[in-house]
């Protein structure tokens, strides 16, 4: 689906190495973002430690027993049509969610990036690559997924590619916008002056100068991804099963939907503690990071 | 994936506490439901279900007018008999274009457009057919013999014909009278009337034809209780009550609306909010529910076709083509597919999965088929160890590995998953691969596959569920399948017109096919079609067709 | 500012010609033959040739689309290979109802978002508040297909609210159409909300917090007249940018949303067209999103450039 997050950097956003106490002062002053650092924390670590916190593998079949109700014995949010563990399933689902985040974010930032870089700098290499970039963006999101997935059947992989090519342009978009306002800063200019290669300016001070809006885009592309993982899954797209996701949990949740409407809910409130988290830091780190809001708020 | 913009220039609103509560209760939640403690429910007993076959009418007052409101899973394609090939083309046809011969309740064959059963001559090359003379088209046309033989001619010549093998060898049809029809054959072909109780036999009205010719299919004229609308692409096609109809007393509704719906549990709503009267393919999942609400009723019958797991043995150069040499060791050893099919644990499968409402299936031949026979539904023991030790004893890998390709609907998906874990102890260690429909059909047809999981419709002459699946050569023989003893014993039935010969010979090629393991048998869905009580006359029968003609609302 | 629109157009036209070259060539590429997708399960070998040659697929490429190109322009944009249906009628018959669906949506959220936004900024700190920044989290964090399907469950079948599913055109009856709309544009409408409610509470912050603002409040100056005459003007303007930029993400949600509410849309023909491969329906419907998806962006950028002077200046 289109992606109109372009959000350029906020006025006077300030580069994240000599900034990064005050930020970091700032985040653990905001109770909110503190929660949502907290909610992520976890998040990430249920993640990681999927593994040691399911009781069973997330695929395991109990023919006998399915449909059990939340708080059974042996299964403590009940079990699925199949009678899949829905808690280790809920486990391992945060875990391959994320990483369909971390793989979008991944993509975008590597292709977005020096292709942002490129267009900033370069005025002669911006009309190309803006123009390839509008083709990108009027293409529906929808139309790439179902082509990549028809290509090379669902998996988790190229729905990453899929949610990944789509947030690629704002991507660019944003570097750009970073490129040319530090291309004017004193410190360029001065670099530029001294018969600095555009390389070498490149790499030595735009680049570590863009890293703050960079993290702050993947906050915002993170839980795009995880509910763009879950919208691919309903739309029998997603992950190959029987590997679990939370959108394939959903997906299969909304065939008994009528008949038990938990193994449904589950995973929804699961997706939604996801985006939560990184809205609610995503939010605070901008915060931090435009000392002019925040004083603004005051 | 909408996702938040901010704009240039603009500070990002921040969110007060309430987010911070939010977050505590999500997480309150969740832990309620984690403290509570319950024993394990086990699986209710296995109950039978009979079949329902319709809802009559009965003692209730059948009020006359009004819309019926279908929920349809699946859009049909262009309305034009002769090039339809999708099933849902049937359902919206059934009301409008009245064929030469229809099916009982029973799965027998019963006279529409035809006034009795064809007769055979002795050498079965000469098939005569009497048709009504009462019967008028839809654009007034007077329905005879004639119209009869100008649509055989269409189905055998028109390009782009789906009929033509179902009619087999004709050599020639000719209108004897208005009311008789001759058709003679190069050699005898018994699926023939069953063919004519499908597609085939419907009957086009010729002024129509020749006036739309190949784009008959967008306002098609026929003989039946209603007659073609309109038709909103994607959405929905709306019949009328036709006047001129030879029975029209007996039909009550003004209009039935056929609404495209493809997701079930859409479809299941609908019916409960009082949108569409009659749903069709309801889930199994959400029978047992449904059948228990006031106000709602279940029809269900089983199918004639079956879900199956197709291994390519030969496929190489696509379908139809001669078989090639796979050279891999599923392909070239039966052992290794039957100990499959033996690790496979059926009954298991269908109880979980489809709450018993689908059956076990071992063979192309439905048990309720008039052909079905002792020996054409034995089925393979389960029996995983003795599966693992044949895996053991052909020498190959354990687990042994199959990449088994399926479509990327939900219910496809749980069978294989499910699948999966039941051939897991039997030594095998499937991988599921889904694929779009549009893209499965491509793989079967291109052999680009080792085993899918597809289905068949199924079709009331066992010669349509098993001659062009399992023939050398066969125009759907996906897997590639070469046996000539199958071959002789495929071509021998369809030859043969007497019932309880042909049953036997189809039986003796079931075994055969059984041994070879071309198509692992799987299960067999039933037809679950539901409606609400507030109309009654409907019909659904081993053809899976919903007939609504006699459908009436009912008076309070 | 002439200078800059002509640039802009030349541009576009630019993007809509590298499109349709992409879009051509990327179907064609897809595995799924549409001749197989189109006779479906029972295809016989003879059958498929006959459809290949009816549909011109078995031309090269080049000549395909050239033809294409030139039906185009003369406003043919050829007929579905599934149902036979012109695509200008497939067109005609979606199109509406999804425009129907996002302006209410579109109305909805904004109702919604201006209303909950105003109410956050004037109880700052108290439980008003909360319940708007809730619901602005809700809406920003959860699927928008999964509310939908708790929706269907709990106010259609449940409570028996809505219908659910169906649609009735609102311009023959307007009453009926629009009550059949309200559940999906409601779901459609609830992520828009979240974002609007967000920056309409952020720039009333902004606004009453500046000089004028105070100025006026000096002056004895009402605080519902301060709300109406700074307060919502100015956020207004926020407001329909944020419209015109999501207008596309809107059209897009659509797809679910129409899947879910069975709604014969302009979304779920995209779908169909592509799980099909219904060529000549992916190629218009792509083509209409390209198109679409240009215009509402120029506009958008014209309407920046009028707020914004300086904007025109930086995107060169």
């Amino acid at each position: 689906m289109a992606v109109t997050d372009i959000r350029p950097a906020a006025p006077g956003a300030t580069s994240l190495g000599s900034d990064r106490g005050r930020i970091w002062k700032s985040l653990r002053r905001n109770p909110l973002g503190l929660a949502g650092g907290i909610l992520l924390a976890l998040v990430v670590l249920v993640a990681l430690l999927a593994p040691l916190l399911a009781p069973y593998d997330p695929a395991q079949v109990h023919f006998a027993t399915p449909f059990q109700k939340p708080g059974t014995v042996g299964f403590l949010l009940g079990t699925d049509d199949l009678g899949r563990d829905i808690f280790s399933r809920l486990v391992f689902g945060i875990r391959s969610s994320l990483e369909v985040g971390v793989l979008a974010v991944l993509l975008s930032v590597l292709i977005g990036t020096p292709l942002g870089l490129l267009a900033g700098y370069w005025k002669w290499l911006d009309a190309i690559i803006s123009r390839l970039n509008d083709v990108t963006l009027a293409f529906p999101f929808l139309i790439i997924a179902v082509g990549l997935v028809a290509i090379s059947g669902p998996s988790l992989g190229n729905a990453a590619v899929a949610i990944g090519i789509a947030h690629i342009p704002a991507m660019i978009r944003i570097i750009r916008g970073e490129t040319l306002r530090i291309k004017e800063s004193d410190f360029v200019i001065g670099a530029r002056t001294m018969d600095a290669s555009g390389g070498r300016i490149i790499f030595q001070h735009i680049l570590p100068n863009t890293a703050s809006s960079l993290i702050v885009q993947a906050t915002v592309i993170m839980p795009a991804a995880v509910i763009g993982e879950a919208v691919l899954s309903f739309l029998g797209l997603g992950i190959q099963p029987p590997a679990p996701s939370l959108g394939i949990m959903l997906s299969d949740a909304q065939q008994y939907l009528f008949r038990s409407p938990t193994a449904a809910i589950v995973p929804g409130l699961g997706i939604a503690a996801i985006c939560l988290a990184f809205n609610l830091f995503g939010d605070a780190l901008r915060d931090a990071m435009d000392p002019a809001a925040t004083s603004r708020k005051k | 994936m909408r996702l938040p913009i901010r704009l240039p220039g603009l500070p990002d609103g921040t969110l007060s506490r309430a987010k911070g509560a939010a977050v505590g209760g999500t997480l309150a939640a969740l832990a309620l439901a984690m403290t509570a403690c319950a024993p394990i429910q086990p699986l209710p007993e296995a109950v039978a279900h009979n079949d329902v076959t319709s809802a009559p009418i009965g003692n209730q007052k059948a009020a006359d007018g009004g819309d019926l409101v279908m929920a349809l899973s699946a859009e049909p394609d262009r309305l034009d008999p002769t090039t339809s090939s999708s099933l849902y083309t049937r359902y919206v046809m059934q009301t409008m274009c009245q064929k030469l011969y229809d099916i009982d309740a029973q799965g027998k064959i019963v006279p529409q457009l035809a006034t009795k059963l064809p007769e055979v001559s002795n050498n079965g090359l000469t098939v005569t057919i009497q048709v009504r003379d009462d019967a008028v088209f839809a654009d007034g046309t007077k329905f005879d013999a004639e119209a009869v033989r100008a649509t055989l001619d269409r189905d055998l010549t028109m390009k782009g014909s789906a009929r033509k093998s179902e009619l087999g060898p004709i050599s020639g049809i000719a209108a004897l009278n208005p009311t008789t029809v001759q058709i003679s054959y190069k050699k005898p072909f018994a699926p023939l009337t069953a063919a004519l109780a499908d597609r085939a036999g419907m009957i086009l009205s010729p002024t129509a034809v020749a006036a739309a010719g190949d784009s008959f299919g967008d306002h098609p004229v026929c003989v039946g209780p209603f007659k073609f609308k309109q038709r909103i692409p994607q959405t929905s096609i709306q019949v009328e009550r036709d006047p001129l109809y030879y029975d029209a007393k007996n039909v009550h509704l003004d209009t039935v609306t056929y609404r495209i719906m493809t997701d079930s549990n859409i479809r299941t709503a609908n019916l409960r909010s009082g949108d569409v009267q009659v749903a069709d393919s309801i889930a199994p999942q959400d029978v047992d529910a449904l059948s228990k609400e006031r106000g709602i009723g279940v029809l269900q019958v089983g199918s004639l076709g079956y879900q199956g797991l197709t291994i390519n043995l030969g496929n190489t150069n696509g379908v139809g083509k001669p078989p090639g040499d796979l050279n891999t060791p599923l392909a070239k050893n039966a052992a290794i597919r039957q100990a499959l099919s033996m690790s496979i644990d059926r009954k298991a499968l269908v109880s979980t999965l489809f709450n018993n409402w689908y059956e076990p299936a071992c063979s192309p031949v439905a048990p309720s088929s008039p052909f079905s026979s002792d020996a054409s539904q034995t089925c393979p023991a389960y029996d995983p160890a003795k599966a693992k030790q044949m895996l053991t004893d052909a020498g190959v890998q354990v687990p042994f590995p199959i990449r088994v390709q399926v479509t990327n609907s939900p219910d496809s998906l749980r069978y294989a998953q499910a699948l999966q874990a039941s051939a897991a102890d039997g030594g095998f260690a499937l991988t599921i691969a889904p694929v779009e429909y549009s893209t499965l059909l491509d793989v079967q047809s291109h052999g680009s596959f080792e085993a899918l999981l597809l289905g068949w419709s199924g079709r009331v002459d066992p010669h349509g569920n098993m001659y062009n699946f399992l023939a050398t050569g066969g125009g759907n023989n996906y897997s590639g399948y070469s046996n000539p003893a199958v071959d002789k014993l495929l071509t021998d039935a369809s030859a043969t017109t007497d019932q309880a010969a042909r049953a036997a010979l189809y039986g003796k090629a079931v075994q055969q096919v059984q041994a070879d393991d071309p198509v692992i048998y799987l299960y067999r869905i039933h037809s679950l079609t539901a409606y609400s009580t507030r109309v009654a006359g409907i019909e659904t029968f081993a053809d899976g067709v919903v007939h609504l003609s006699n459908a009436a609302f009912v008076k309070k | 500012m002439i200078r800059y629109l002509s640039t802009r157009l030349w541009h576009s036209a630019i993007t809509l010609a590298l499109a349709s070259v992409v879009i051509f060539i990327g179907i064609r590429q897809l595995p799924g033959d549409p001749a197989i997708a189109m006779a479906g399960e029972e295809a016989s070998p003879e059958q498929l040739d006959a459809i290949r040659s009816k549909l011109g697929l078995d031309q090269p490429l080049p000549v395909q689309y050239f033809s294409f190109i030139g039906r185009l322009l003369q406003g043919d944009l050829g007929k579905s290979t599934r149902t036979g249906t012109p695509v200008t009628d497939l067109l005609a018959g979606t199109l509406p109802v999804t425009l129907w669906l996002a302006a209410y949506a579109i109305v909805v959220a904004v109702v919604a978002g201006v209303l909950l936004g105003v109410v956050a900024e004037r109880y700052r700190g108290r439980w008003p508040e909360w319940i708007s920044n809730g619901f602005a989290l809700i809406g920003l964090s959860v699927p928008s297909f999964w509310l939908g399907l708790l929706a269907i469950l709990y106010l259609a079948v449940n409570l028996g609210w809505f219908p659910a599913s169906g649609y009735v055109d609102v311009g023959t009856n307007p009453v009926r159409g629009l009550y059949y709309l309200t559940l999906p544009a409601l779901i459609l409408g609830t992520g828009l909300a979240a974002v609007i409610l967000r920056q309409t509470r952020a720039s009333m912050i902004e606004t009453m917090s500046t000089d004028y603002v105070r100025t006026a409040r000096a002056k004895g100056l009402g605080g519902g007249r301060i709300l109406f005459r700074y307060g919502l003007r100015n956020s207004l303007i926020v407001v329909v940018t944020i419209v015109g930029l999501q207008l596309g993400g809107l059209i897009s949600g659509a797809v679910v949303t129409e899947r879910i509410f069975a709604l014969p849309g302009f979304g779920k023909l995209t779908l169909d067209s592509v799980f099909t491969r219904d060529y000549p329906v992916i190629q218009a419907v792509v083509l209409v999103i390209t198109v679409g998806y240009i215009l509402i962006n120029l506009a958008v950028d014209i309407l920046y450039s009028v707020i914004n002077p300086r904007i025109r200046v930086g995107s060169n």
